[in-house]
């Protein structure tokens, strides 16, 4: 799965924001606010990466055990995925 | 016509009149120097407009999708357009910002019948031009339904969101506070560059501007709790003095 492109991410005021452009933003008017996981796991991926791959690379950036980063990768996407951000 | 608008040359393109009279006061001496911005509306954009407001005549429609259409140019120029009313006092401007029907006016109105020296550059839409070394509120035609501001600019120096209350209170916000705060008042464009800049101008603007959050009733008291905080200057001296 990968993150749908549309998408315009900055630091704004040291919070990170996702803003949708083009196509993506006539049917998604707002922006996500990302915290520190959710940026790191929005530039994975921005890349085509399987759900264990995500899994992996929090465990390799954070220090938290499997089952948490697995349970932050799911909740993640599946929310990127269900409103169509993801694909 | 070629008017000046936040120091920039803007070629307004429009089909009636209602726009030539409205942009009197910024039309430009210089008709025949090329212009960093061309503004037109197009069919598509007048149809979207004019469906939103059904009962407005088209020159008055036309004019709102020229402005929009101004402001969506204007990130690569270092500048935005911010909702806000904006007062300038002793040479120096302060913006205050909140969803509509929060008091801007009724609060700037209170500054001025306060203040000699203060006047309303921008009552509801004026332009910033946010650099590295500092931000200027610019005064446009476009104000708003009360029309109130003048063709003028100042180095904006406060950024003060406001809340009803029943007492009196101000206090700074961090960084992360302005900007959930700051988006809801800007216009976002939904072009990458253009969308990609203004974020960069927000954070720049975030950066370079002191904010409040001032919780207010409808008083004088209110305009001596954003006065002191934003000026740090005595609200009973300064007034004494009739400035």
């Amino acid at each position: 799965m990968k993150i749908k492109k549309g998408f315009v991410v900055r630091t704004v005021g040291g919070e990170c924001v996702a803003v949708p452009v083009g196509e993506m933003s006539k049917n998604f008017h707002g922006m996500i606010n990302l915290n520190g996981t959710a940026e790191f796991l929005w530039n994975f991926y921005s890349e085509e990466h399987s759900l264990d791959e995500g899994v992996a690379a929090l465990l390799n950036e954070y220090d938290v055990d499997e089952s948490l980063a697995r349970a932050d990768v799911e909740r993640f996407m599946g929310i990127l995925l269900k409103n169509g951000f993801a694909e | 016509m070629i008017y000046n608008i936040a120091d920039l040359r803007i070629d307004i393109r429009n089909q009636y009149p209602y726009t030539t009279r409205f942009c009197a006061a910024y039309l430009s001496d210089d008709q025949q120097t090329a212009v960093d911005i061309v503004a037109t509306a197009t069919a598509e954009e007048l149809q979207k407009e004019k469906m939103q407001s059904p009962n407005f005549p088209d020159g008055y429609i036309e004019n709102i999708c020229l402005y929009r259409n101004i402001c969506l140019q204007l990130p690569p120029f270092n500048r935005m357009l911010l909702h806000a009313a904006v007062l300038e006092y002793n040479g120096n401007a302060y913006a205050f910002l909140g969803r509509s029907g929060t008091g801007k006016s009724t609060h700037t109105g209170l500054w001025l019948q306060a203040f000699k020296g203060a006047k309303i550059v921008n009552g509801d839409k004026p332009i910033l031009q946010i650099n590295d070394d500092g931000v200027i509120a610019y005064g446009t035609p476009w104000m708003g339904k009360e029309g109130r501001g003048s063709n003028t600019k100042a180095p904006l120096k406060g950024l003060c969101f406001l809340e009803q209350a029943k007492e009196n209170s101000i206090r700074r916000l961090s960084p992360a506070e302005v900007a959930s705060k700051l988006f809801l008042q800007l216009l976002l464009p939904t072009e990458e560059n253009a969308a990609t800049k203004t974020l960069e101008l927000a954070d720049r603007l975030i950066n370079a501007v002191p904010a409040w959050l001032l919780k207010c009733d409808i008083s004088e008291a209110a305009v001596q709790c954003s006065f002191e905080e934003m000026t740090k200057q005595s609200f009973a001296e300064a007034k004494g003095r009739g400035l």
